[in-house]
């Protein structure tokens, strides 16, 4: 289901819960919570999420298509850009991007593990198509890997890096990738 | 598989049986406390919720399934994290539990990786006159391509195989270790 298919009670069940994970973590809050900071019984939330899983992965999609949604980028060489003012917006909500990171890594039961992937291609199949298949997945991969949550997360916890640094690190190695391609350009 | 010599050890060990059959997430405290033949009241004491459960399992899993060969140039570098991603690709599941638990808010306060410490190590050797600025870039990007995060991206976002992760891997490591200056460069 994609975001604009969500009902106003859905909606307000993935607020609610995110709301909740920002104030007490995502293991303590119960469905009964969950259904009374959303005005609503505690019932529809389990028609709607029957599983924990459901609403953890719903709500981790939902978060990153508002609260992280990318400006589009018109141009692949826009990306570091995007990337850089992505990962400060997972600086300013910590708990909802280790969230998004983590329902990322949950392997065949998880979320979609690069929800841009498809823009990218688009993006760069328009300004670069003259790369071969494996150049074209490589560029793609590592786009699409810098681009999520888990920068942010591995920057910040394994080198202590600070807001400005981790968008700097993250930007620089997206443009990287990039300069591997610059000279490819057809238009 | 060792014998596992206290509580704590003995229910990471169940858990991984169990891992093999189901999901993380379907391991419910009493199935684990039932394997291991103690209360679920044990368990709690170990692992207070189950993101602490999950942080020492992907501990357990990482040193028992998937060592990390050592290493100090940057060829060996590639080659043990090939290896890695080999072993990754015959055990996927835990595999996974190593992405996921990468990725969650730390439980206690961690230790950067081994790894991370033998990437910086290794820059030092490679490239002894870089500036802080770009080693900590470099470094951070080697780290993240290394990751068990990079090999379930590309497994699952990309159906791709260890081989083709692998190839992606190296690519993704010629193009930063190209953004070393040659003044840097240690003499060969």
């Amino acid at each position: 289901m994609t975001i604009a298919e969500l009902s106003g009670t859905q909606e307000a069940i993935l607020a609610a819960y995110a709301e909740l994970i920002e104030e007490v973590g995502s293991d303590d809050v119960s469905y009964r919570v969950i259904a009374r900071r959303a005005g609503i019984a505690e019932r529809t939330v389990f028609r709607n999420y029957p599983t924990r899983v459901d609403l953890l992965l719903a709500t981790a999609a939902w978060i990153e298509a508002t609260l992280f949604a990318r400006e589009e980028s018109h141009s692949i060489f826009d990306i570091p850009l995007a990337v850089r003012e992505a990962m400060q917006r997972y600086d300013a909500r910590p708990e909802l991007a280790h969230v998004v990171a983590e329902t990322a890594m949950r392997g065949v039961s998880g979320a979609a593990p690069s929800p841009g992937r498809a823009h990218l291609e688009r993006l760069l199949d328009a300004e670069v198509p003259t790369l071969d298949a494996a150049q074209r997945r490589a560029v793609i991969a590592a786009l699409s890997h810098l681009d999520s949550a888990g920068t942010w997360v591995t920057f910040r916890r394994e080198f202590g890096l600070d807001r400005r640094d981790i968008a700097d690190a993250a930007a620089w190695a997206a443009e990287a990738v990039l300069d591997t391609i610059r000279d490819r350009v057809t238009r | 598989m060792e014998e596992p010599v206290d509580t704590a050890t003995a229910i990471l060990a169940s858990a991984a049986v169990l891992l093999r059959e189901r999901m993380f997430d379907d391991i419910s405290y009493r199935a684990l406390a039932d394997e291991v033949g103690i209360s679920e009241r044990t368990i709690y004491r170990q692992y207070p919720t189950r993101a602490h459960l999950l942080a020492a399992l992907s501990n357990w899993i990482e040193q028992t399934s998937f060592p990390l060969p050592p290493f100090v140039t940057v060829s060996d570098f590639r080659a043990a994290v090939h290896e890695r991603f080999r072993a990754f690709d015959t055990l996927p599941a835990y595999a996974y539990v190593g992405a996921r638990a990468s990725a969650i808010s730390p439980t206690l306060d961690t230790e950067p990786a081994y790894i991370t410490r033998a990437i910086e190590a290794m820059l030092d050797v490679a490239a002894p006159t870089l500036n802080r600025r770009d080693r900590r870039r470099i470094a951070a990007s080697l780290r993240y391509f290394s990751s068990a995060m990079f090999w379930a991206r590309l497994r699952t976002g990309f159906d791709l195989d260890a081989g083709d992760i692998c190839d992606a891997f190296d690519r993704a490591v010629d193009t930063v270790l190209a953004k070393l200056p040659d003044a840097t460069r240690a003499e060969p």
